[in-house]
């Protein structure tokens, strides 16, 4: 809360934050009005959306490698991205300011994972069906936003750009409101789901000994990972790496039971987001996309422990 | 006799040598050279009839030139999405398209449509060096990047290159001497009561350009000014809405150049900002539209805008401006079409919000 372009002193920062329980507060400030403006309508909504997005991403990478039984698996594996980024494209290149990116960005980035299951869901062997089919619908998707590339004027690009580079300086309660609770719930609900993970990684015949209903307990992660990935792809962009760096960092610390795992994933991934951010909104006087920092700090620091470790998690 | 001829052999002999060395050697003895906006130095044939231009602004330039029967071929966006360039030159529809949205040049069209020089813009600069180099034809990559002094010369430079020198003086004189009457007109202006404004531009809330002449030329501060762009060779950068509620503008402009299913941002939805709220222009309802990047530039648009701005920040200074008639006459001034800003208008609804002028 105290960092952003306008180096407003954290004393006031603090005055301006409770001055809405304590209005006597609002008098020791010099500009009271847009000290509050700017605590509670832009750094506050950002915040949050560093936080929800963060933590949102690494549950899911962490959820899907567990599924997936793959450490490569990240939370975009199931053509999501792709069909996210198609979705802001046909906003921000053809449809205006009537259809806003967010909405069809959520809409395309389901309707891919809808595809992808419904193409991979009578496979015998699922869960590379499902791996095959994800990668040929996000080329496809990627196809399909390279056209919609192709027709864009030069603004239309940038602003493309920058929402395929991860942006958060959109962030406002107005689009907020929906993906906040969307990737709450969802949140939490793998969070809640974090032993039984444990039992989805191992093989299917084991799972299956256990009493566990393998296909309802696979689909409905995989429906949790998609609707918290999709919420925070819509208002975030695309910001790439979390899903996978953050949930490896955390097998290192702490080892593979996902019953740890998937919380701290949570709590890692977060803070590494609002770290991410606080250099994207600090460094220049211009917005870098955080997905920029995202891989320039999580990439490097990800080989530094896995050199040290000589290992990867599963 | 002998000793006319003998002068004619040495005079032949003498203009040889004083003709530098032309990749295009066929075309031209006389060359002119020019240094482009990439600092190279081109040598321009003497006689320029084919002119393929992937620059949107040299080729309305060209057409205000007129030399629009010299254009060959031309970039999509300048065919398909400006319509200024449908208004003040209706046979270009006709053209055929050399290069498309990305500025992926076909060479092939290139080649075959046999252009004498080709204009392209400096931003990019690959195309540039490969187009020459692969062709053999002369390329300038020329832009003016929204100063006004360069696209005064650089009218000046297309006009030598195409031998319309007068016509390109006319212009520059017409741009400079309009220029310098709204100057007079605000000259009073102290510099604490000039309006601080604050652009969206290119669809964005938070991109703004940081270099915009006519906001200065109509006695406007663009607070962005003192920034650095984000991408090389663009004018603009993308702002932390923060920073706009620091800077506190008195008033907001917006990029009203779209036709209104593709604006991203408009002066309504800003005032419904709740991010924004706290900020002067908001709190006063000083959002408004205004042209922005016309494809790159335009003089008469410019021009047009310029004065717009003006009456928009000091209405008082200009009583009974009439901004469809001040545009019409400078589109006509530059283009010889009767109504063309009034068409422009039309098409792209801005009339919607310019009809208050």
């Amino acid at each position: 809360m105290y960092i952003g372009p306008w180096h407003i002193p954290p004393q006031d920062i603090f005055k301006a934050f409770l001055s809405p329980l304590f209005p006597s507060l609002k008098q020791g400030l010099p500009d009271a009005e847009r000290y509050i403006s700017t605590v509670y309508d832009i750094r506050l909504p950002r915040l949050l959306l560093a936080l929800m997005a963060g933590a949102a991403l690494s549950v899911s990478g962490a959820s899907l490698q567990a599924l997936f039984k793959n450490p490569l698996v990240n939370e975009y594996i199931l053509g999501l991205s792709s069909g996210a980024a198609f979705g802001a494209a046909i906003s921000i290149v053809f449809l205006g300011q009537h259809f806003p990116p967010q909405i069809s960005a959520f809409a395309f980035s389901v309707v891919a994972v809808l595809a992808v299951w419904t193409v991979a869901k009578k496979s015998d062997s699922q869960i590379i069906s499902l791996l095959l089919t994800g990668v040929i619908v996000s080329a496809f998707f990627s196809a399909l936003l390279s056209l919609a590339e192709f027709f864009a004027s030069p603004y239309a690009l940038q602003s493309l750009f920058s929402w395929l580079m991860g942006d958060l300086s959109q962030a406002g309660w107005r689009p907020l409101a929906l993906s906040l609770p969307l990737m709450g719930l969802g949140t939490v609900g793998l969070i809640l789901m974090r032993w039984r993970m444990n039992v989805l990684s191992m093989s299917d015949e084991e799972a299956k000994s256990l009493g566990v209903n393998i296909r309802n307990e696979k689909l409905l992660v995989i429906f949790l990972a998609t609707l918290i990935t999709s919420a925070a792809t819509a208002v975030a962009g695309i910001i790439g790496w979390i899903g996978l760096i953050v949930p490896h960092l955390v097998r290192m610390m702490v080892g593979v039971d996902n019953r740890r795992v998937v919380p701290l994933s949570a709590a890692l991934g977060a803070g590494f987001l609002i770290l991410a951010d606080d250099l994207a909104r600090s460094l220049a006087s211009f917005e870098i996309p955080v997905g920029i920092f995202t891989s320039l700090i999580g990439i490097p620091f990800f080989i530094f422990l896995l050199k040290k470790s000589k290992k990867v998690w599963l | 006799m002998k000793a006319n001829i003998s002068c004619i052999i040495v005079a032949a002999a003498l203009a040889g040598l004083s003709s530098p060395a032309f990749p295009n050697a066929g075309q031209a003895k006389n060359v002119l050279t020019i240094k482009d906006s990439l600092d190279r130095t081109v040598a321009i044939p003497s006689r320029v009839e084919r002119i393929i231009t992937i620059q949107p602004e040299i080729s309305r330039l060209i057409v205000a030139l007129g030399a629009g029967d010299t254009l060959v071929g031309v970039d999509y966006t300048l065919r398909l999405r400006d319509p200024l360039f449908m208004i003040v030159y209706p046979e270009g529809s006709r053209l055929p398209l050399v290069s498309m949205a990305e500025n992926n040049i076909n060479l092939e069209m290139v080649l075959r449509l046999k252009p004498d020089l080709v204009f392209v813009s400096p931003y990019e600069r690959q195309i540039v060096s490969a187009l020459q180099r692969k062709t053999q034809i002369p390329v300038v990559a020329l832009s003016s990047m929204g100063s006004f002094s360069k696209l005064v010369e650089e009218a000046r430079l297309v006009g030598r290159i195409l031998g319309r020198e007068r016509r390109a003086d006319e212009l520059a004189a017409y741009f400079d001497e309009t220029l310098r009457r709204l100057g007079a007109s605000l000259k009073n202006v102290p510099q604490n009561k000039k309006p601080r404004v604050y652009l969206s531009f290119g669809g964005s809330l938070t991109r703004t350009p940081i270099f915009y002449e006519p906001v200065n030329a109509a006695g406007g501060t663009n607070v962005a000014e003192k920034l650095l762009p984000d991408f090389l060779g663009v004018i603009t950068t993308a702002v932390n809405i923060e920073q706009i509620v620091r800077w506190d503008p008195d008033i907001i402009l917006v990029h009203g150049n779209y036709p209104p299913p593709e604006r991203k941002v408009t002066p309504v939805g800003v005032l419904a900002d709740s991010r924004l709220a706290s900020v002067k222009a908001v709190k006063a309802k000083k959002v408004y539209y205004t042209f922005g990047f016309w494809d790159w530039w335009d003089m008469a648009e410019v021009l047009t805008e310029t004065l717009y701005l003006a009456n928009m920040f000091y209405p008082d200074a200009f009583p009974g401006f009439d901004l469809k008639r001040e545009g019409d006459a400078i589109i006509k001034k530059f283009y010889g079409v009767e109504g063309g800003f009034s068409a422009l208008s039309k098409i792209l609804r801005c009339d919607e919000w310019t009809h208050e002028q």
